[in-house]
Formats: C-alpha cells, sequence, structure tokens
C-alpha cells in the first residue's frame, strides 16, 4: 500500500496516464478544492501541515502534467521504473494503467464516476448538460474560457433558448466543446442535442412565419 | 464477553452460505438530521416501485420515524417486542405499508429504561435480518457510533453513510467510518496483542500517535508482517458507499469526490461515490405529507436523484452476482 510519499503524479492526483488535457485539468481542480486549507472534505481530518503538504505535491504534479513536453519526459520515467535492470521499454509500447493502494486494478476515472452518478439514458437536453457541468464543479465561465465560447450563448445553450442561439452549424460545435469539456463524448452529445435544436428551432420558423402574416 | 457475537460476525463476512438471501443495506451516518430515514424510506420506495420485495428496518430505538417516512401513523408491532423477548419471529413484526412491494419493522414504543437490546439479543436479531423474506432489507440505523449501532453496519452487505454538506455532518462521518473500520479490523486480527493496538489506534489521542488507519497499518506491518497481510485484505473490503444528501451548489455535489480522495490518502479505505440527492422543497413537503417523495412527487428533482441512486444499487448488486458467478 502506497503511502502520499510514495505516490507518483498520476496517484496524487487521482487520474490515470490516458488522461486527456481536460481529464488533468479537472481533476486537478478538485485536488485543489479538496485540499485547501478550509476544505470541508478535509479539515477534520488534516492535521497541521497536512494540506500544505499535499497541496504542493498537487501543484507539482499539475505543473508537470499539464505540459505535455514535461509529461512524456515524466511518461517516460514511469515506464522504466517497472523494468530496473531490463531493456527499456518499446517506446510506442503502451502506458501500463497506474494501480491502486492495493497494487490492483486502475484507479478509476473521474469520468467514469461522472457517468456513473448519471443513469445514462435520455436525450442530452439542456437541464442534463448542466448536471454534467455541475458534477464537474465547473461554472458557465470557465467553460468559457477553455472554449472560447461567450457566456451567454453557452447558457443559451443550458436554457435551451433555442431562438437566442445563432445558426445550427455553429451550435453544434458550441455543443460538442460544451460537451468535451465536461468530461462526454461531444459528437454523440451533439447529435442528441441537435435534434433537440433542429425540432425546437422548426417550431421557431412555423411560429415566426405565422406571426407574420 | 463479545465472543459469540464475534464468531456470528466473522461468520457473515465470510457469507459462507449459498442460498439467495435478501441484500442487507444498513444505512449511517453518524449525526441525526442529515436524512438517513428521508434516504431509507424512498430508496426503499423506489425498488418496491420497480418490483422488487423490500423491507425497511427502524433501527432507531431511541428516536424511531422511519414509520412516518413510509406512512404509517402508529405501528402495532415494532422492534421493541423484539427487543423485549415479547416475540422470537421477526417476521411476525412486518407491516404493510401503503405501498406496494414495501414492507416496515417500526422501532416505536421501546422501553425507555433499556432502549438497546443486549449483546445476545442483538446477534440474534442479525441473524433474524438475514432470513427475511425479500430481495432487499434497509436498516436504518440511529445517530452515535454506538457499539450496537456499528455492529449492525458492519454485518451489511454494502454499508451507506448519508452526510449533509455541512462541517457537523461530515466530521461525524469521518468518526463513523473509522469507528466502523476499526471495529471490523478487531475481528479480522488473529493476535490478542494486534488486536490490543486495534483498540489502542480507537483512542484518538493514543499515546502512540496512530490518527489514521494508514498510520495503523505501518505500525502492524512492522511488527508483525502476517497480521498486515490481515489488515490489507480487511481494508480491501471495507467499502462504505457515501451519499451526499441536500446538495445546493457544484460545490456540495464535489464534496462526495473529496470525500473519496481523503479516505484514500489519509485513511487507505476506497469509499465509493453512490450519488447525491438535491435540495428540494418538494422533499420536505413529502415529509409533511407523511409519505415517500417517490410516492408524493415521482417527478421531482430530488425523486429522480434517489431513482437513480436505486437503479445504481442494482447494478452494483448485479455486478457483484457474476462476479462471484465466475469466481
Amino acid at each position: 500500500m502506497k503511502s502520499i510519499s510514495e505516490q507518483n503524479h498520476y496517484e496524487i492526483l487521482e487520474t490515470h496516464p490516458a488522461a486527456t488535457k481536460e481529464e488533468v485539468e479537472r481533476a486537478y481542480r478538485l485536488a485543489l478544492a479538496t485540499y485547501s486549507e478550509d476544505s470541508l472534505a478535509g479539515y477534520s481530518v488534516f492535521a497541521e501541515g497536512d494540506a500544505a503538504a499535499l497541496r504542493e505535491r498537487v501543484e507539482m504534479a499539475y505543473r508537470v502534467l499539464s505540459d505535455s513536453r514535461m509529461r512524456s519526459e515524466y511518461d517516460a520515467t514511469l515506464e522504466l521504473e517497472p523494468a530496473e535492470g531490463l531493456p527499456p521499454a518499446e517506446p510506442s509500447a503502451p502506458l501500463v494503467p497506474i494501480q491502486n493502494a492495493f497494487g490492483e486494478s486502475p484507479v478509476p476515472l473521474h469520468q467514469d464516476e461522472f457517468t456513473h452518478l448519471d443513469d445514462g439514458s435520455g436525450d442530452f437536453d439542456g437541464q442534463r448538460l448542466r448536471h454534467f457541468r455541475i458534477r464537474c464543479g465547473m461554472e458557465i465561465e470557465d467553460i468559457a474560457r477553455v472554449t472560447k465560447i461567450n457566456p451567454s450563448y453557452l447558457r443559451f445553450i443550458e436554457e435551451e433558448r433555442f431562438a437566442d442561439l445563432p445558426d445550427s452549424v455553429y451550435v453544434r460545435g458550441f455543443v460538442t466543446a460544451y460537451a468535451n469539456c465536461v468530461g462526454l463524448e461531444g459528437k454523440g452529445v451533439a447529435a442528441s442535442y441537435m435534434k433537440r435544436f433542429d425540432k425546437g428551432e422548426g417550431d421557431r420558423r412555423r411560429g415566426r412565419f405565422f406571426e407574420s402574416r | 464477553m463479545g465472543d459469540k457475537l464475534n464468531k456470528l460476525a466473522a461468520k457473515l463476512l465470510n457469507g459462507s452460505s449459498g442460498s439467495r438471501r435478501a441484500r442487507l443495506i444498513p444505512v449511517g451516518g453518524g449525526k441525526g438530521g442529515v436524512g438517513k430515514s428521508f434516504i431509507v424510506a424512498n430508496l426503499a420506495a423506489s425498488l418496491a416501485r420497480l418490483g422488487y420485495r423490500v423491507v425497511a428496518v427502524d433501527g432507531d430505538l431511541e428516536g424511531p420515524n422511519l414509520h412516518t417516512c413510509v406512512g404509517i401513523p402508529r405501528p402495532r408491532a415494532s422492534l421493541a417486542d423484539f427487543v423485549a423477548q415479547r416475540e422470537e419471529d421477526l417476521g411476525k413484526l412486518l407491516l404493510d405499508t401503503p405501498i406496494p412491494n414495501l414492507q416496515l419493522i417500526a422501532a416505536t414504543d421501546g422501553n425507555l429504561a433499556t432502549p438497546q437490546p443486549t449483546q445476545s439479543r442483538r446477534v440474534h436479531l442479525m441473524r433474524e435480518l438475514r432470513e427475511l423474506d425479500a430481495d432487499f432489507v434497509f436498516f436504518d440505523l440511529g445517530a452515535g457510533t454506538h457499539a450496537a449501532v456499528m455492529d449492525y453496519f458492519m454485518i451489511g452487505d454494502e454499508g451507506v453513510i448519508v452526510i449533509a454538506p455541512e462541517p457537523t455532518s461530515v466530521e461525524n462521518a469521518y468518526g463513523f467510518v473509522r469507528a466502523a473500520f476499526y471495529r471490523r479490523l478487531r475481528l479480522a486480527m488473529a493476535s490478542h496483542d494486534m488486536r490490543k493496538i486495534v483498540t489502542l489506534a480507537m483512542d484518538q489521542r493514543n499515546d502512540r500517535g496512530i490518527r489514521t488507519p494508514l498510520e495503523l497499518l505501518r505500525e502492524i506491518q512492522t511488527l508483525d508482517p502476517a497480521e498486515g497481510a490481515r489488515f490489507v485484505e480487511t481494508m480491501r473490503a471495507f467499502r462504505p458507499s457515501l451519499i451526499i444528501n441536500d446538495v445546493r451548489t457544484a460545490d456540495d455535489i464535489k464534496l462526495g469526490f473529496s470525500i473519496q480522495s481523503v479516505c484514500r490518502k489519509f485513511f487507505g479505505i476506497e469509499a465509493e461515490y453512490l450519488g447525491y440527492v438535491n435540495h428540494d422543497e418538494l422533499a420536505r413537503r413529502s415529509v409533511r405529507a407523511r409519505r415517500p417523495l417517490i410516492d408524493v412527487y415521482p417527478r421531482s428533482d430530488a425523486a429522480i436523484y434517489i431513482s437513480r441512486i436505486a437503479r445504481k444499487l442494482l447494478a452494483n448488486g448485479a455486478a457483484d452476482e457474476s462476479q462471484e458467478g465466475s469466481a
């Protein structure tokens, strides 16, 4: 069983070597919240200096893992670790999933856990997207910063104010980016959302047509 | 004293019986007022609606109110009858509720002088709970970390801890996890000396300075490697589930993941985040109406989230079964 001092960067952030940039970002944000000085989840467990020491490890892990060059260098050292005394692994060899405290199954992906809390059925409507965003602990502004999409549009997507959104080509792109950002598979989610959009948009057009008469 | 209980608990933990038994799910949390009974009543009602035969047992002899949550104003029989040895057959205490497939064992009218069962009675109760004819048995534990409460938590297949996103509840939840784990650990240790060290570590101000299960593990590993291996085995098997109740913000939801992380890093314990239930004005109204939310407002936000947790419990059970089948 590994103590905190023995854990590698992935274990510290409780993510895995195949994590995407977004997953690393999410894991980092969660760790920051968990190990902040006045963390609700931690303050009664931490002894003097515990949280600060962990935050330092978290920052270090994030500095390395969020930089693709430093990360691949780090990954190379990880691959060498178990193979001590043996010839270096093939450069193209797939990364070994890291092990949990018991040295067995891989640490569960955060993404998986988020999906587990959802029952995984039904359309991806605005409300469901919002639930996923909240689960990741992200505000609209966070998604806007990452995706460079106007926050008002993101809000309209959640509220399904189809009439206030631009043309469907743009909306599809927005929803894809939004979904990727909250750990969902963008293309599928966008397809599901756009069905609703197209229907709503059709209704709007008809409405306008009747109004103008 | 306690040997008989230990033997029974060890037997139950090893799960030697191959027959198809009810899934026993104890629900605790340390603190009162976090919504344990509300969650139990609604998870039970939710599974009953899906067609499973469910029994909800109120284990809180000193503050019973599960009967109110499922809509039975004045139960005519109660667990207190079993405690006082007026009734030997737990099955005879089952009450039908307004919800089809859902039965209740209430805990009303306890003897104020001696509400808790004696140790031997507790052993008997735990055996009887296992024998109930149902698909699911939920056991709503009282507040606190009293020995009786911890024993009940320990015999279940999968203990659930209900937490409200507030400091008092989170503190007590950690206390609860620690107490449950140490008690289970004490059973697992073979040597008297190691059991004594576990007992010592249960005192938070112990003079060896052992604060967390991980630190205790290090201590035991150095003293006795074989016991250390048993320790790791116990730790691996101990997987409490968490439900965060009454969430209002994104941070409240994240709390479940954070507690999971703290348990992993500081205790070496893998907790499962089963889900969360939204703060919902309709939940309060359903309690006022003295009926499960699932029954009165099935389309409410909180009801939908509770149903998700119920479906997740089902999925977990199916996964366990297939694992057992392949073993």
